[in-house]
């Protein structure tokens, strides 16, 4: 006991500075610093290709009206236009982007067009007043689905006839004939869609259209979105080389923009019908003497005079066809 | 072949064994004056490093508390009000554009004043962010998509100007680039900033071991000397390490009390700036609500699938009925708060109503009624009761904000002096321990 001990602080202070450096080791692990990645969010996912046709190419022509039109808020007890008479409006699927056939004004905030003047027509023969009317804008890929779920008492958004169509919805007569053409830069020398291989088109997901383009061998690249407006933003910004729709739908986009042309033969041939659901034969007859009414007093005519007067030739309204 | 190579349990065996060694023989065959300068030699390095150890802790974290109160707090307060400007101008944006006609020019200045804003909020960002933070990368993003957003809304105003349709699909295009890209990049950023003001606040407010311990090792030793020397020279206490014991047992308390005020009021703060968290981020919920009002409208596509979105962001801010929700979260971390969240819940039951109201005149057909109430500024009105809302959550979160700025300077006047003031008296004892034992050396003489 008579000897300085050295060992022992010596001890303490190994001891401590283990145990310090352990602790600074641990709270180091546990404030690791945290990173920030940068994963922005990426472009609306593109669309998909339209469900593989059944193989069924004939469409079925449409039912002949029965008789004279039922006076306007006298709907035949039980039909399907006194259900809608009673809700108090007709319901219509319809698109507000496309200018001169169904759009939406900016400076008054009204939809209009010579696809709504067909709707106008067959609220007026249900309720006496054309303005009875729910306006409900439908992408181009859900027309057939708003009438399957009821969401829709009509569509009226350039909705050509197809075998396909008929499997899920019913068609009016036919009102308008169209033809898939492609508008272009006004400097290109592009005369024919084969003139745009291997470059970028583009269409309305779920449209007839899409899939005549899909069809052609020629090497197009396909780009498919929303709506028709969508396309010409992207065409207007450079990013697609063409757009490619319905010869009336093009008039508009033409009419937006000067610096644009419409080229090339037809690519296919359409026929616009009034969309309703499937086997609700009484509305499908009404729509149609609605129709037939139209094409007799001029009404229809002077309707795609005064909207599609632009065109030339000035689209003529279709025929009627019935399968009775 | 392997017969070369420790393997690393063999050689750590060895350092230990090396160290026993070097302990065992230090103090051996040594006069007894000679022992006492060793002893003092080794207080003075465990002083000397226990003081060295304390200027780094004591750097850390006031480094940490003064990031947390000022650069950290500034960026994330910056990410939120950018959010809001953000998500604002694309509701006003949309709403000009479904009142149908001219834009109001009321709601383009509100539209200008929001991206200025963000423009602002940018700018300060960039400014805030030290080299090579990983936010840059989110920061660049906002500001060069911005430019684009603000490109396409221009388009669309001048088609709306000549009746043209086309306007509206640029508007769509802008606000899909908007809700898609330029906030989800916004909303990280504001993450990232949440989580480095978290780990600030760890850094500030934990317990400082390695300075705790190491005092209290020197500490143990100077008493354990003093005690064994008093035993063995039967001598009253040597005042010297009697003096250094104090001066250990000084820096060691300063450190204690340093940490348990700043801690009180950093866990203040952090309940303050959860609650300004918790509110920001029912005011960007409300916002997107407000947005997709304006959007079910704009799109004209009706029904309920469409408004699912409003109801969602307005059950995250109120809760499903429970005691769950922003709001509750805001409660549960300030409940002082309770009287403040209560306004803001009357006012956003106020506005839910009035948005029922508006889709029942949508789904009802009276179109024109429900743009009405939304872009109106009738008392009753969607629109008033909205910004009614908006009013009452934005003084909420400036005032969280403020006590938030206060109890955070408070911790940082706690560390004030932590650096430099232990460390000084550490360095003392190893001067007096010098004295002290020095004095009982020059006895042997």
């Amino acid at each position: 006991m008579s000897v300085v001990n050295i060992a022992r602080p010596v001890r303490y202070l190994c001891v401590a500075a283990v145990l310090a450096v352990a602790s600074l080791w641990v709270a180091g692990a546990g404030t690791a610093t945290p990173s920030g990645a940068a994963v922005t969010g990426g472009a609306p996912a593109p669309g998909t290709t339209p469900g593989a046709t059944s193989g069924c190419t004939q469409t079925k022509e449409s039912l002949r009206p029965m008789g004279a039109l039922p006076a306007p808020g006298a709907m035949p007890r039980g039909s399907t236009m006194a259900a809608i008479a009673g809700r108090g409006r007709l319901i219509a699927g319809v698109d507000q982007g496309k200018y001169l056939v169904g759009y939406r004004n900016p400076m008054t905030g009204d939809l209009q067009g010579s696809d709504i003047d067909i709707v106008r027509q067959i609220a007026a023969a249900i309720f006496g007043d054309p303005n009875r009317v729910q306006f409900v804008v439908l992408d181009v890929a859900d027309r057939a689905g708003a009438i399957e779920r009821g969401q829709v008492d009509v569509v009226v958004n350039t909705f050509t006839v197809t075998c396909d169509r008929q499997q899920h919805v019913d068609f009016s007569t036919a009102y308008l004939a169209a033809a898939q053409r492609v508008l272009v830069p006004i400097n290109s020398k592009v005369t024919e869609i084969e003139g745009l291989t291997g470059a970028q088109v583009c269409t309305s997901v779920g449209s007839t259209t899409e899939q005549v383009l899909r069809a052609l061998p020629i090497g197009l690249h396909v780009v498919s979105l929303p709506g028709i407006p969508d396309c010409m933003v992207e065409f207007q910004r450079g990013r697609v080389a063409a757009v490619s729709s319905d010869d009336v739908i093009l008039a508009g986009l033409a009419a937006q923009d000067p610096q644009t042309k419409v080229i090339g033969r037809p690519l296919a041939h359409a026929l616009y019908a009034v969309g309703m659901k499937h086997d609700a034969t009484d509305f499908v007859r009404f729509v149609n003497a609605v129709l037939e009414r139209a094409r007799s007093d001029g009404s229809l005519a002077h309707s795609d005079q005064r909207w599609l007067g632009v065109l030339d030739p000035v689209p003529q309204p279709a025929p009627a066809r019935y399968r009775d | 072949m392997s017969a070369s190579v420790l393997p690393p349990s063999g050689a750590a065996l060895n350092t230990v064994e090396l160290l026993r060694r070097v302990v065992r023989t230090f103090p051996a065959g040594l006069t007894t004056p000679e022992r006492l300068r060793r002893v003092a030699a080794v207080l003075v390095v465990g002083c000397v490093v226990t003081a060295v150890v304390s200027v780094l802790a004591g750097a850390a974290r006031a480094n940490a508390v003064r990031d947390s109160g000022t650069r950290i707090a500034a960026l994330s307060a910056d990410a939120a009000e950018l959010y809001q400007s953000l998500a604002d101008a694309d509701a006003t944006a949309t709403r000009g554009y479904v009142s149908g006609g001219l834009e109001p020019t009321a709601v383009r200045a509100h539209y200008d004043e929001d991206i200025a804003r963000a423009a602002d909020r940018v700018v300060h960002a960039a400014n805030g962010l030290p080299g090579g933070d990983p936010a840059a990368a989110q920061v660049s993003t906002i500001a060069s998509q911005l430019q684009t957003y603000t490109g396409l809304m221009e388009t669309a105003r001048a088609y709306n100007r000549e009746g043209r349709p086309l306007g509206q699909a640029y508007l769509s295009n802008a606000s899909r680039l908007m809700s898609t890209s330029i906030l989800p990049a916004v909303e990280q950023l504001r993450q990232g900033q949440k989580a480095a003001l978290a780990t600030a606040y760890q850094r500030g407010g934990t317990v400082p071991f390695a300075v705790l311990l190491l005092g209290i090792a020197v500490l143990g030793g100077v008493i354990d000397h003093a005690v064994l020397e008093q035993r063995r020279t039967n001598k009253i206490l040597n005042t010297g390490l009697l003096a250094a014991g104090l001066a250990l047992v000084a820096a060691l308390l300063w450190w204690v009390v340093a940490v348990i005020v700043a801690g009180n009021h950093l866990d203040a703060a952090r309940r303050h700036s959860d609650v300004a968290i918790a509110l920001d981020d029912s005011r960007t919920a409300v916002l997107l609500a407000r947005s997709n009002e304006s959007l079910v409208l704009v799109a004209r596509s009706g029904g309920e699938s469409s408004d699912q979105s409003f109801t969602t962001q307005m059950h995250r801010v109120a809760g499903w009925g429970g005691d769950d929700g922003l709001l509750a979260d805001a409660v549960h971390s300030v409940p002082a708060s309770a009287p403040e969240i209560q306004s803001i819940r009357t006012a956003l039951e106020k506005w839910w109503a009035a948005h029922r109201h508006v889709r029942e005149l949508d789904d009802g057909g009276q179109y024109l009624q429900a743009v009405a109430s939304v872009t109106g500024t009738d008392p009753t009105s969607s629109n008033a009761a909205f910004e009614h809302l908006d009013a009452v959550v934005h003084k909420a979160i400036v005032a969280e904000r403020g006590t938030f700025t206060v109890e955070d300077s408070r911790a940082g006047s706690a560390l004030t002096g932590l650096t430099v003031g232990p460390a000084v008296l550490t360095s003392l004892a190893a001067a007096a321990v010098i004295i002290g034992i020095g004095r009982r050396v020059g006895e042997y003489r």
